[in-house]
């Protein structure tokens, strides 16, 4: 614990990403498996994790009971200060660990902490009956451990590490580590990194098109959901918990026998086929949905995965094996397979699933282990754009890490009746020499500044592809492109030739109908 | 004695003499070169004789262009003044920076104006003063604020130079006009990092120099030539070299970078908790070691820093008086 501590506070002294990913690799390295599970939970998902007696217990018992009020007092009991002087020092940190952290320097006995002492710690705290129990079992370790340590113990509780540490660089380092040693398990009610898929550029760069399932990409809401007797709880691919949104999935996974947790995708659904993101989205925005929403939006689960059965762990057994085990869940909706012969097929089946108003096509590996966060290249998306489209940049921001120098995320318009209206943000695309060029020749159009970010001429013409066209209500002309990327920046066009609101609408309107 | 705490300044009516009084008046003494200490074209200025420079170089002389009549007062030196006995010590603080005695009819105040405890990277080191009645700044007068002392900000400070040189990244150093600016350069020329300096803080490494501070081998800051150098920028040119599409790392070294949050604030990487100004222990030690029984909190975190006291057993007041901010240039 205390080496994750500094490994933290080295991270965040970084803005470069793979900076932070190689000192956590670094740190990571050092570890034993059980010890690098348990880094990889603090980091990633909470205090809760091993200790815990069995592997379904729902939830709400797992809780940590420790608001704000408790550590206060407990800061308060290990310090002395009184509530007046702590609320001022709060209010100027903003961050409970790191004032516990700010106030104990100089005064803590500063003895070491290990990954599985405080492991240990949080089940105690887990397992405390009364907050006067928990705000001594809290102050105590404030005073025993290095402050540091206890900054990053209490960030834990908190759930907010705020080092700038995304979920995804935890995972890289874990792969940079010689990730075979982190061996992730699949726990009821805990929601999961799901797997992902690489993209595929071209189908003839598929080497043998017979040795992949293939089942079609919907445009829908990553989700999984966990079920036990009746109980029954869902998460998006961010990990929240999205139960409430969904009464009529909440309905059908609590009818069926045992346990499980499934990955799938949510989908608005209506005459044999998934509507657009835009429709889903209205029940996506309300956290518990009404019966009339519900029944204007049906959703249905699609579900194309099982990690747990009954108790048993699926995420180490192929593919095949957790597809037969999901046919037999027998849940109501299965994403269907196809093994196919020839890349002509693969292009009839990306077709097929294009004019169903899919996204695209999934191609797994039937032989490939479920592996949680996970892009490898077991599973491979091909999406091909939706189509492209030639707009104006209208304002620009500075972008982070290795582009924190230049502008590097753009804003851009095209053309409507009266001047140009915005249709989206992009970030990637080009290279680091013509963010350079780009950067020089929009600081000279650049008409106003806040912070970051500029407002520019409309001089700068770009081809950005997308994945489709949704209505919007952040941008002015009503819509937005999904997904966009740049193509290439257009110096042989001028402003006045970018496409206009007409195109945008045409292809919104021939998404829906 | 009385003191009265007014928005420009202090005034003790009884000898007619203002401290750090930010609008023009008959006389004030000015405890350093600070613009929010030093300013404003007095009729006499009383203060050490660096100090009296910053504030010269600074000073617009307003529409009848007469020039202040300027008293300068050497430390440990006393002077008369109405009836009282005016004495100078060092404060730890940016060159030149005094605390002023003031002894009057048996009682002895002490005006510490901005001040630390412990020796600063460049300028002189304070000598603890015993008096009755104490003003005390309190810009960092809360508990979570632990300062580097010298040897560590030194360490950190050359560490990350390197740490950036040997990376092929440029080290950019934010530091104040006056004070951390020359402080940051002093460390960096005497540990032989090549240094380029921007004009702001350029311009008072002369009166350094002339106290016997070391700056071999600094140059002026040219944008077209920062090639393995380390730079010391004053706050509102770091956001220029931001987008200079140059590879940087920020370092702000300040009092304020004690906290994480220090980082969004400023859009630097790296934090060194370094300052001119006393953190939370060295207030509480110069408050001690004063033995004073009324002690006023002025400028900061006042009306904590001032219930602290309290709870300590001290008899402390924090007067109500405006312009207790941040200044823009420094810490206090």
């Amino acid at each position: 614990m205390d080496r994750l501590a500094a490994a933290c506070e080295d991270i965040q002294r970084h803005a470069s990403r793979l900076k932070k990913v190689s000192i956590l690799a670094e740190y990571f390295k050092t570890l034993d498996s059980q010890e690098l599970a348990l880094a990889v939970q603090f980091l990633s998902s909470g205090p809760l994790g091993r200790g815990n007696p069995t592997l379904f217990e729902t939830g709400e018992k797992l809780q940590l009971k420790i608001g704000r009020s408790v550590l206060r007092e407990a800061l308060r009991v290990a310090t002395g200060w009184d509530k007046e002087t702590l609320s001022v020092c709060h209010a100027q940190v903003g961050d409970t660990g790191e004032t516990v952290c700010l106030l104990m320097r100089g005064t803590s006995a500063e003895e070491p902490l290990g990954l599985l002492a405080a492991d240990d710690l949080y089940q105690e705290l887990f397992d405390a009956r009364t907050t006067a129990r928990r705000v001594e079992l809290l102050a105590a370790a404030f005073r025993k451990y290095q402050p540091l340590t206890v900054k990053y113990f209490v960030k834990i509780i908190t759930r907010g590490l705020r080092i700038g540490l995304m979920a995804r660089q935890v995972q890289e380092a874990v792969a940079a580590a010689g990730g075979a040693t982190a061996r992730v398990a699949a726990r009821l009610f805990h929601p999961l990194d799901l797997m992902l898929a690489k993209p595929l550029e071209r189908v003839e760069d598929l080497a043998d098109p017979a040795e992949w399932l293939i089942e079609d990409k919907y445009d829908g809401m990553r989700a999984q959901v966990h079920f036990d007797h009746g109980v029954v709880r869902i998460f998006s691919r961010n990990m929240e918990e999205i139960t409430q949104a969904f009464p009529e999935l909440v309905n059908e996974f609590g009818g069926l026998p045992g346990n499980g947790l499934l990955d799938g995708e949510i989908l608005a659904w209506r005459a044999g086929r998934a509507l657009n993101f835009n429709v889903l989205q209205r029940r996506l925005s309300i956290k518990r949905a009404r019966a009339t929403l519900v029944a204007e939006v049906p959703v249905i689960f699609m579900a194309y995965d099982l990690l747990l059965r009954d108790g048993e762990m699926l995420l180490g057994e192929p593919l095949s094996r957790r597809r037969e085990k999901l046919e037999e869940l027998r849940p109501t909706m299965i994403s269907r397979q196809h093994r196919v012969g020839s890349r002509a097929e693969v292009d009839r089946l990306f077709s097929e699933a294009r004019a169903r108003g899919n996204e695209g096509l999934l191609l797994k590996k039937p032989d490939s282990v479920y592996e949680p966060a996970k892009r490898g290249g077991a599973w491979l998306k091909l999406k091909r754009p939706y189509g492209t489209l030639d707009v104006v940049i209208t304002a620009a921001e500075q972008g982070s890490g290795r582009r924190a120098t230049v502008f590097s995320d753009y804003t851009f318009a095209v053309r409507a009746a009266q001047g140009f209206v915005n249709v989206g943000k992009a970030y990637s695309g080009l290279t680091d020499e013509e963010i350079k060029d780009l950067t020089r020749q929009l600081r000279s159009a650049s008409t106003e500044k806040f912070g970051r970010m500029m407002l520019v001429k409309p001089e700068v013409v770009l081809e950005v592809a997308f994945d489709g066209v949704q209505r919007s209500t952040r941008h002015k002309g009503g819509y937005a492109l999904r997904f966009p990327r740049i193509l290439r920046w257009r110096k042989d066009k001028r402003p006045e030739e970018c496409d206009d609101l007409g195109r945008v609408e045409a292809l919104y309107q021939a998404s829906v109908e | 004695m009385e003191v009265l705490f007014r928005e420009s300044g202090i005034y003790l009516p009884e000898i007619d003499l203002w401290l750090d009084n930010t609008e023009p008046c008959a006389c004030t003494w000015i405890s350093h070169g600070h613009s929010d200490h030093a300013r404003g074209c007095h009729g006499k200025a009383i203060g050490t004789p660096v100090t009296l420079r910053f504030y010269r170089m600074r000073l617009w002389l307003g529409e009848n262009n007469t020039e202040p009549v300027q008293h300068p007062l050497e430390f440990s030196e006393s002077m008369d003044w109405n009836g009282a006995r005016l004495t100078a010590f060092p404060a730890s603080h940016i060159l030149g920076a005094a605390q002023l005695l003031i002894q009057y009819k048996n009682e002895r105040l002490v005006y510490t104006g901005d001040i630390k405890l412990r020796r600063p990277l460049a300028g002189e080191t304070t000598q603890p003063l015993q008096c009755d009645r104490l003003i005390i700044e309190s810009t960092f007068g809360l508990p979570i604020y632990k300062l580097l002392e010298r040897d560590a900000a030194v360490s950190a400070i050359v560490h990350f130079a390197r740490e950036c040189l040997a990376d092929g990244v440029t080290p950019v150093f934010i530091g104040y006009a006056l004070g951390r600016g020359q402080e940051i350069v002093h460390v960096l020329c005497e540990a032989g990092i090549p240094t380029a300096v921007h004009g702001a803080i350029a311009k008072f490494i002369p009166v350094y120099e002339e106290c016997g501070y070391g700056f071999n081998g600094w140059e002026p800051y040219d944008a077209r030539a920062t090639e393995g150098k380390a730079l010391v920028v004053v706050p509102s040119h770091s956001s220029t070299l931001e987008v200079s599409g140059k590879a940087v790392r920020i370092a702000y070294v300040s009092g304020w970078a004690a906290l994480d949050n220090a980082r969004t604030r400023s859009g630097a990487e790296e934090l060194i908790p370094y300052s001119d100004h006393a953190d939370f222990d060295e207030l509480l030690s110069l408050v001690t070691l004063s033995g004073a029984k009324d002690v006023d909190v002025v400028h900061g975190y006042t009306e904590p820093f001032a219930h602290i006291l309290r709870t300590r057993g001290f008899s402390a007041a924090a007067p109500q008086r405006a312009g207790d901010r941040t200044s823009v240039e420094a810490e206090g």
